[in-house]
C-alpha cells in the first residue's frame, strides 16, 4: 500500500512555516518581509509541483531531469550567488532555509541542486573572472547542471591521498583515475574534477561531452533514490589549461572551503527531511486510532512527538547558526561542522521516530520509510561525523591551550 | 405578504427547475408567479401567467439582449422578484438586469423563501465548505440554483407576447458548437462511479466503465483526468468547476477526496469510496469506504457483483 | 495591447478551518489570490507577450490584498491598483462600480479580464456587472481568446456548446480555468515586485458621496456533512462483499 498525497494538496502545513518566518524577522529585522515573500512563495511551488511526485522520483516512475529543471528555473540556484553571474545576492541564510525547504519536498532533488550549488560555490570563490563570467550564468540560470567531482574509490575523509593524476601536455592537462559516489554523474554539463598535478591536489573545470571522460552504471543506493550517483573514469581526459582553477596544488584548500559551506546546507536538507517525516507522525498519530482513542492520546506518543520537534528546532538553529557566521565573514568550520554532525543524526532519530509511529506501515510503506533511507547519506556523505567530530575537537584543543 | 414573481429561463432545461422554485415561494409566502420566457420557445412553459419577449431579432443566444428584454419588460410591470435559472447565460442575464434596473441581486441560490420583505436563501461558499444566508430586500433579481427540486409539469397555456422592439447586442455569435453528448447526462444520473488519479493508465479506465456497466450507471471523474490528461471529456468532470451531481450512489475510485471534488458530490444520497490511502479526506465524505488497491477491489465487486446475479 | 485584469484577494477555502460548534473560523484565516484569478493574469500576461503593451491589476480589498497585487506583480503585471474596502461587506454590484470607477486609472483599456468567479463565493455577477456598467461588450466563460487589430474572436464554453464570438475592442471577458495553465513566478520576480507601483485608492476618492451598500449574506456556517463514514479494510475479497452488502441494503444498488 502506499501512502498518497491527496490531489493537488499537501498533508502536511506549508512547507515555509510560521516559525521559519519568526527565525527569518530575528535573523533579519531589515529585509525580512521580502526574504519571506520570497520563501513562501517558493513553498508554494515545492507544494504544488515537487512534493506530489517526490514519491514517484523514489520509484523510478518519474526521471529527475523535468522536475529539476522546473525547479532551477524557478531561481534557487542563484539565491546566494552575486547579481552580475545572474543571483540574486541574498543572505546565505536565506538559500540555506531554501534549501531545507527543498529538503522537506524531495530529499533527492535537493541532493542533487545543492551538489551542483557547490560546483556553482567554488567556482565563485575560487575561479577566475573570465572562467565565471563563462560558466556562473547557465550554472545559476539552471541551463547546464554540474557535479562535484572529488571522492574517489579509496579515498573519501583522505581527500590529499587522491590518486587521479592531471599531467600537464602541450597547452592542456590530460586527467586519469576514477572518482566515485558523484552525484549528477552522467548528467551534468560540468564537472568540477579534483586532480593531483605535481604541485599536489588540484582543481579542474571538465566540460561535458569529453572523449576522456565515462561514466559507470547507476549506483543502487539505500535511499535518495531520485537522483543519479555513479563512478566517474577519467581517461586521458584533456581540458585545454585555462580550465585550470586557481594555482596548482591549491585544490585541496578549496575543496575544504567548498565543503564547509555545503556542511551547513547539508545540515539544513536534513532537518528539512526531519520536517516532513515529523509531519507525516503528527498528523498520523491524530487520525491512527488504538483502544479507542487516538494514539495521540498517549503519554509516551506524546514524548516521542515533543522529542522530534524539540531536535528539528535545534537542528534549525544551528544551520542559521552557522549561516549568520558565514553572512558576517567569519570562520564557520566549526559551527558548520556541529551543524551537520547533529542535524544529520538528528534527523536519522526523528525518521526512525516517525517509523515507529506509523507501525507497521511505517515499516511496509517506501513513502514514509524512504525519509529514512534518504537522511541516512548524510552522516557519511560531504564530510562524515567521525571526521567532523575531530575538526571540532582539534579546535577546541587548539582553544583551550 | 403577497408578491408577484417572474420566473424566467433562456433555455427549456433551466424553465421547469425556475417554475419550481417559484411555485414553492408563492405558495408559502402568497402570491403569484409569472413565467418569462423568449422567442418561441416560451411558449411550452410550465406556470400560471406567461410571458414570451421577442425582439426582431431571435434573443435566444444573446444574453445580452435577452437582458435588454427581460429589463425593458420588467420596467413596465414591476415585479417583486425576478428568478433567473442559474446558467451561465443565466447569470450574466441576472446580472445585466440587476444594473439596468438597479436592484440587488444573488446567484445560486436555493433552500428560498420570503419574508419581512426579503427574498431569502442560501448559497454555498468556500467551495462548499460553508453554507451563507443571503437576504436581499425587494424587488430584487436572484438566479437560482438548478437540479434541486423536483421540475413542475409543463402546461400548456396561452402566452402574452411582449414585443421588446429593436434590441442589439454588442457581439456577434460567429458559431456554436453543440457538445457532443455524451451518453449520460451525469446531472441526471442515478448511479455514477468515477475515477480519479489512483488510475494509473488511461486504458484502465476500461474496469471503471465495466463496473459501470455491470451496475447500470454512468462514468464519471475527478478534474485531473478530465482537464489536464485529457482521459475523458470535460462533461465527466465532476466538480466545483465541473459537473454537480446527485445520484443515489455515488462510488468513487481512487479519487482522494479534495474539496473541489468533493464539492460537486455532496447531494448524493450515498456516497462510496475505494483508495488505498486510509488517510484519504474522500474517507471523511463518504457514507462507506474500501481502503486497498482499486486493481485489486474492484475485480473482487465485479465478481461479488456476477456472484449475486446468479 | 493595455489588458487590466480585476483579481480578489480571498480566504483559503482549503486552509478555512471549522471550530467545534460548527463556526468557520474567518479571523486570522490563510489567504491568497483567488485561485482562478491567476488564469486571468496569465491569459494577460500572454496577451502582452504576444502583441506588447501593459497589464494593469485592480482589486476592491483589505490592506492584505497587497499580497495578491505583489504575486500578480510578480508573475508579470506592470502595475497595480487597490481599491481600500473589504469586498466582503459590501454588495456585488458596489464591488463591480468601485472597479468600473477604478478602471479611468490609466486606461483607456483594450481587455478587462476577470475570472469566472472567486474561490471564496463563486457568485460570478461581478464580471457581467462590469461590462454593464462600463457600457462595453461582455463576453463570459471564454477559454481562448484572438486578437487582430481592432476585433477579437473568443471562444466561450456554455453548459451544452461551444459558442465563437466575434467582438470589437474594448470588451470585458471572464476566464475559466481551462484557458491556460498559470506561471509560477520566479524568484527574481518576486524580490522585484516590490519595486512596481502598487498604488491605493479609498471609495470615497474614486466615487464621493457613495451611499452604503452592505453585503447581502446574513450568515454563515459549516455545511453539515453526516455522513456514515464507514471504512472496511482487510483483503479485497472481504472488503468487496461487505461493501456491496452495505449499498444493498441502502437500497442503491440495481436489482
Amino acid at each position: 500500500m502506499t501512502l498518497e498525497i491527496a490531489e493537488g494538496k499537501s498533508p502536511i502545513l506549508a512547507i515555509y512555516s510560521a516559525e521559519h518566518r519568526r527565525l527569518m524577522e530575528m535573523l533579519h529585522p531589515a529585509g525580512h518581509q521580502e526574504y519571506s515573500e520570497m520563501l513562501a512563495s517558493l513553498g508554494v511551488f515545492l507544494e504544488e509541483e515537487i512534493l506530489p511526485i517526490s514519491p514517484k522520483l523514489d520509484t523510478g516512475e518519474v526521471k529527475i531531469a523535468g522536475p529539476r529543471k522546473k525547479l532551477m528555473h524557478q531561481g534557487i540556484c542563484q539565491i546566494p550567488f552575486p547579481r552580475e553571474y545572474g543571483g540574486l545576492g541574498l543572505p546565505f541564510s536565506v538559500y540555506a532555509s531554501a534549501i531545507e525547504m527543498l529538503g522537506t519536498a524531495d530529499a533527492s532533488i535537493c541532493l542533487s541542486v545543492e551538489i551542483h550549488n557547490a560546483v556553482a560555490e567554488g567556482l565563485n570563490r575560487f575561479a577566475s573572472v573570465n572562467q565565471k563570467g563563462k560558466y556562473l550564468p547557465s550554472l545559476l540560470s539552471g541551463k547546464s547542471l554540474a557535479s562535484f567531482t572529488l571522492t574517489e574509490p579509496a579515498s573519501g575523509s583522505d581527500a590529499g591521498s587522491m590518486a587521479t593524476v592531471a599531467e600537464k601536455k602541450g597547452g592542456e592537462y590530460s586527467l586519469n583515475g576514477s572518482k566515485m559516489f558523484i552525484t549528477n554523474a552522467g548528467e551534468a554539463d560540468l564537472y568540477l574534477v579534483f586532480a593531483k598535478t605535481r604541485r599536489g591536489p588540484s582543481c579542474f573545470i571538465v566540460e561535458a561531452p569529453n572523449r576522456g571522460l565515462t561514466f559507470g552504471e547507476d549506483l543502487k543506493k539505500l535511499g535518495m533514490k531520485g537522483s543519479r550517483t555513479s563512478e566517474v573514469i577519467l581517461s586521458d581526459c584533456r581540458v585545454p589549461e585555462e580550465n585550470l582553477v586557481g594555482e596548482e596544488g591549491k585544490g585541496a584548500d578549496y575543496a575544504k572551503e567548498i565543503l564547509h559551506g555545503a556542511r551547513i546546507i547539508v545540515a539544513a536538507m536534513n532537518v528539512g527531511i526531519a520536517q516532513i517525516a515529523y509531519e507525516k507522525s503528527l498528523g498520523y498519530s491524530q487520525d491512527r486510532k488504538a483502544f479507542g482513542k487516538p494514539i495521540a492520546e498517549f503519554q509516551l506518543i506524546r514524548e516521542k512527538i515533543a522529542n522530534m520537534k524539540t531536535e528539528i528546532s535545534a537542528g534549525r538553529l544551528l544551520y542559521l547558526y552557522a549561516s549568520k557566521i558565514k553572512e558576517a565573514g567569519g570562520d564557520f568550520a566549526s559551527e558548520a561542522s556541529q551543524a551537520k554532525v547533529f542535524a544529520t543524526e538528528m534527523s536519522l532519530r526523528v525518521c526512525d521516530e516517525a517509523i515507529q509511529i506509523h507501525g507497521g506501515y511505517g515499516y511496509t510503506t517506501d513513502e514514509l520509510h524512504r525519509h529514512w533511507r534518504d537522511a541516512r547519506l548524510l552522516t557519511i556523505g560531504e564530510g562524515t561525523s567521525e571526521v567532523l567530530r575531530m575538526l571540532i575537537a582539534r579546535r577546541e584543543m587548539a582553544r583551550s591551550q | 405578504m403577497s408578491v408577484r414573481l417572474w420566473a424566467f429561463s433562456e433555455s427549456e432545461a433551466a424553465a421547469n427547475d425556475v417554475a419550481a422554485v417559484s411555485s414553492v415561494l408563492t405558495s408559502s409566502a402568497g402570491g403569484s408567479y409569472t413565467v418569462v420566457g423568449v422567442d418561441e420557445a416560451g411558449a411550452g412553459l410550465a406556470g400560471e401567467d406567461k410571458i414570451v419577449l421577442r425582439g426582431t431579432e431571435p434573443l435566444a443566444g444573446s444574453p445580452e439582449a435577452t437582458a435588454e428584454a427581460l429589463a425593458r419588460a420588467a420596467m413596465d410591470a414591476n415585479p417583486d422578484v425576478i428568478l433567473v435559472g442559474s446558467t451561465r447565460n443565466g447569470k450574466e442575464i441576472a446580472a445585466r438586469v440587476a444594473v439596468k434596473l438597479g436592484l440587488p441581486c444573488v446567484s445560486d441560490i436555493f433552500g428560498v423563501s420570503l419574508s419581512e420583505g426579503k427574498l431569502r436563501g442560501k448559497r454555498n461558499i468556500f467551495a462548499g465548505k460553508l453554507i451563507a444566508e443571503v437576504a436581499a430586500p425587494l424587488p430584487c433579481v436572484a438566479t437560482v440554483k438548478l437540479g434541486v427540486l423536483s421540475a413542475l409539469p409543463a402546461t400548456p397555456a396561452k402566452a402574452v407576447v411582449r414585443a421588446a422592439g429593436d434590441v442589439k447586442s454588442k457581439t456577434r455569435v460567429a458559431e456554436r458548437r453543440e457538445k457532443q453528448k455524451g451518453t449520460v447526462d451525469l446531472r441526471a444520473a442515478k448511479l455514477i462511479v468515477s475515477a480519479g488519479r489512483g488510475v494509473k493508465k488511461k486504458d484502465d479506465l476500461a474496469m471503471i466503465y465495466d463496473l459501470a456497466t455491470s451496475l447500470g450507471g454512468a462514468v464519471g471523474c475527478s478534474r485531473p483526468l478530465s482537464s489536464d490528461m485529457g482521459w475523458l471529456p470535460e462533461e465527466h468532470h465532476i466538480g466545483l468547476t465541473g459537473v454537480s451531481v446527485h445520484p443515489d450512489l455515488y462510488l468513487a475510485v481512487g479519487i482522494s477526496g479534495q474539496l473541489q471534488h468533493v464539492a460537486g458530490i455532496k447531494d448524493s444520497k450515498i456516497i462510496a469510496a475505494v483508495n488505498s490511502d486510509r488517510i484519504a479526506p474522500i474517507f471523511e465524505a463518504s457514507d462507506y469506504g474500501v481502503v486497498g488497491d482499486l486493481y485489486a477491489v474492484l475485480p473482487a465487486i465485479m465478481k461479488e457483483i456476477k456472484a449475486r446475479h446468479h | 495591447m493595455k489588458v487590466a485584469v480585476c483579481v480578489k484577494h480571498a480566504i483559503d477555502e482549503t486552509e478555512l478551518k471549522i471550530d467545534s460548534s460548527g463556526s468557520p473560523q474567518l479571523r486570522g484565516a490563510a489567504s491568497k489570490m483567488s485561485t482562478f484569478d491567476k488564469n486571468a493574469v496569465e491569459e494577460a500576461l500572454r496577451l502582452k507577450s504576444v502583441h506588447t503593451g501593459e497589464v494593469a491589476i485592480f482589486t476592491v480589498g483589505t490592506p492584505e490584498a497587497k499580497k495578491t497585487m505583489k504575486e500578480a506583480l510578480a508573475m508579470g503585471a506592470d502595475r497595480g491598483v487597490l481599491i481600500t474596502a473589504d469586498p466582503m461587506s459590501m454588495e456585488t454590484s458596489r464591488t463591480a462600480e468601485l472597479l468600473a470607477a477604478a478602471l479611468k486609472n490609466g486606461g483607456p483599456y483594450d481587455l478587462i479580464l476577470c475570472s469566472e468567479g472567486s474561490s471564496d463565493v463563486y457568485s460570478g455577477l461581478v464580471p457581467p456587472m462590469l461590462g454593464e456598467k462600463l457600457g462595453l461588450p461582455y463576453v463570459g466563460y471564454v477559454r481562448k481568446i484572438e486578437a487582430t487589430g481592432q476585433t477579437a474572436r473568443l471562444e466561450r464554453a456554455l453548459e451544452d456548446s461551444i459558442e465563437v464570438i466575434e467582438a470589437r475592442f474594448p470588451l470585458v471577458a471572464s476566464v475559466v480555468s481551462e484557458i491556460n495553465e498559470p506561471r509560477y513566478p520566479t524568484l527574481i520576480q518576486i524580490m522585484q515586485a516590490g519595486k512596481k507601483p502598487l498604488q491605493e485608492v479609498t471609495p470615497e476618492a474614486l466615487v464621493p458621496g457613495l451611499s452604503p451598500s452592505p453585503s447581502l449574506v446574513t450568515g454563515m456556517k459549516a455545511q453539515a456533512m453526516a455522513r456514515k463514514k464507514v471504512v472496511f479494510e482487510g483483503a479485497p475479497d472481504e472488503t468487496a462483499k461487505k461493501l456491496l452488502d452495505a449499498l444493498a441494503s441502502e437500497g442503491v444498488l440495481p436489482r
